[in-house]
């Protein structure tokens, strides 16, 4: 990792220092301040990664092993027996089937929603256009916790207490703005020239939608799929309020079960579960790295 | 505006996207603040109060308070951890050579983890019988006697709860401020060092004021989310012992759905937005003077 490149950097300049004239002493200090630099960050990362790793680890040790041994030792035998058990006590592909059906309707309908409501905002135009982003910020500031008592008692009142609806639908609203706020921040940068040809030609309002401003979105709607699934996907708030029955539970309320339906806490299974519950985000994570790390930095920058 | 638009395509693209808005955010807002004047427990008739559940609140209930402080004390905590570790590891990260974007990717892991996960795993961590991985190290590194169940005693839980916090969202405002930093013109640092600026001046006298639009945004980001932190706090301890880790948001939850006293969790929720456009205010107030000055 980091450790390691660090004095392969430094071993070239060493050895061509024999043929030229030795290096001013301020490149030897920049040397050594950037080997501390890679010491301090490596070590940062481990420990911010540690907990992983050991989560993992865990995962496949043996019970016994577990119990009597060092946390910070390496696992004495490899087993998966840990990975059949999670799977026989919990609902776990169930669970990631609901997560992935909440995530997925609430995700079409941030980034459908969102582009619309940009559209109409930031290229079409109106008056009070103003005055509605000012009603859209106000999602940005304001905790989701102030939802959950209304929702609750309205969807009693309609009948949608623990359906898939009741979860998307504030997991959905409460994205929406920042989903706005991106998609219009970027309609910006389409030039006026391109609308106006277009407008020449006869399009109307829905053809130069369809045909300029969606074909023109494509990164920025994989900026928005991906900052929200994270969220979504690992939403506890909304799914813990309005989910009662065991068949629509989501990866989050599916593990806290493992607590309860055990009585004593297995521990190597339900950190089994766990791995197995991180894993979709995570593959996604690693494959999508750039583009989510550009996602996310510009994401934040923008908001 | 698109020459050709008519006020019925403004509508057909803006209604559906308002409406979902309404309903999810708009709508509960304002029935919230309604509530609030209410006493109803959801069964029986409701019963105005006027002001009586935010009299109550603010003269008459300790566990309000109690939670205030300790929410106060989660935000200081995790803006410790997410905005400072961020600025150090980004500013670090700009003087390092190589393997910049694992270092990145490694960083950002936790935050793709779900609540749920991380109180399992912090749980393990925190214990005690049998030493979890904390107690483990304080004991390897000598400091034995430090060792203590850090989620039941009542001095530490506070913190205990807030760090695993911290510790999930640093890598993303990391992300944020490296950018930002990176976007700093070399021309301008290389001028500094020219002319004889140490490191540390170099930062706060050039870099930083580069990056302060970022950082008043990173800022008022982590903020109103540690001041909406629920789920790590109610899924290690659920504000216990006692009350020494209740926040805000736990009690309003509490209230809400054990107690079913829906007028006055709507009260303590109204209370938890004021708190969040209060600090927002302020951030704006304080980061944005200094740049005058």
């Amino acid at each position: 990792m980091t450790t390691t490149t660090a004095p392969r950097s430094s071993a070239p300049r060493r050895s061509s220092s024999r043929l030229s004239p030795p290096p001013p002493r301020q490149h030897r200090r920049l040397n050594v301040q950037r080997t501390l630099t890679s010491v301090v960050v490596a070590l940062i990362v481990v420990v911010q990664v540690y907990p992983l790793a050991w989560l993992f680890l865990t995962s496949v040790r043996t019970e016994q092993d577990f119990a009597n041994g060092d946390p910070f030792g390496l696992p004495t035998g490899f087993t998966l027996e840990n990975y059949s058990r999670a799977f026989s006590t919990g609902n776990l592909a169930l669970n990631i089937l609901n997560s992935f059906i909440v995530t997925s309707g609430a995700i079409v309908l941030i980034v459908v929603l969102g582009m619309m409501a940009a559209y109409a905002l930031q290229v079409l135009g109106f008056r009070g256009s103003k005055f509605v982003r000012g009603l859209f910020l106000i999602g940005i500031v304001v905790p989701v916790q102030i939802a959950l008592v209304p929702l609750f008692i309205d969807y009693a009142a309609v009948n949608l207490l623990d359906t898939y609806q009741s979860i998307i639908i504030p997991l959905a609203g409460f994205s929406l703005p920042m989903s706005i706020f991106l998609f219009s921040s970027f309609y910006e940068y389409i030039p006026r020239e391109t609308y106006e040809a277009a407008s020449l030609d006869g399009a109307g309002p829905y053809r130069i939608f369809a045909q300029i401003t969606f074909p023109l979105s494509l990164n920025t709607i994989v900026t928005v799929v991906m900052v929200n699934s994270i969220f979504i996907w690992n939403d506890f708030i909304f799914a813990n309020t309005f989910v009662l029955s065991d068949g629509l539970k989501t990866i989050p309320l599916g593990l806290q079960n493992y607590i309860g339906a055990m009585g004593k806490v297995d521990w190597t299974a339900t950190f089994a579960a766990v791995c197995v519950s991180i894993t979709p985000l995570l593959l996604a994570f690693l494959v999508l790295n750039k583009a989510m790390i550009y996602g996310l930095s510009s994401g934040g920058s923008k908001g | 505006m698109l020459p050709n638009r008519s006020r019925l395509s403004v509508l057909i693209f803006l209604v559906p996207p308002l409406l979902l808005y309404a309903v999810a955010v708009l709508l509960p807002i304002l029935q919230s603040l309604f509530l609030s004047f209410f006493q109803w427990d959801g069964v029986t008739d409701m019963q105005f109060v006027g002001l009586g559940n935010y009299v109550y609140l603010l003269t008459g209930d300790t566990v309000f308070w109690t939670a205030f402080l300790n929410t106060l004390g989660y935000l200081v905590i995790c803006l410790i951890l997410q905005l400072g570790g961020a600025l150090l590891v980004a500013s670090l990260l700009t003087m390092l050579r190589r393997g910049r974007e694992l270092v990145k990717t490694l960083y950002l892991l936790p935050a793709v983890i779900s609540t749920v996960a991380i109180a399992f795993l912090f749980q393990r961590i925190y214990s005690l019988e049998p030493a979890g991985l904390l107690n483990r190290a304080l004991e390897l590194i000598g400091l034995g006697g430090l060792q203590t169940a850090w989620l039941s005693d009542v001095s530490t839980v506070l913190a205990a709860v807030s760090i695993p916090e911290g510790w999930r969202f640093t890598g993303l405002y990391m992300l944020i401020i490296y950018a930002a930093l990176l976007a700093v013109p070399q021309e301008l640092e290389e001028a500094a060092k020219l002319d004889g600026a140490s490191w540390w001046q170099t930062f706060w006298r050039i870099k930083f004021p580069h990056i302060r639009p970022v950082w008043i945004t990173t800022t008022i980001i982590a903020t109103t989310y540690a001041l909406r932190g629920f789920d790590i706090p109610y899924l290690l301890t659920n504000g216990g012992p006692g009350q020494a880790s209740e926040l805000l948001t736990t009690y309003m939850y509490k209230t809400a759905f054990t107690s079913t006293d829906y007028g006055y969790a709507s009260t303590i929720a109204v209370f938890v937005v004021i708190e969040c456009l209060v600090a927002v205010g302020l951030i704006l107030l304080l980061l944005r003077r200094k740049a005058d000055a």
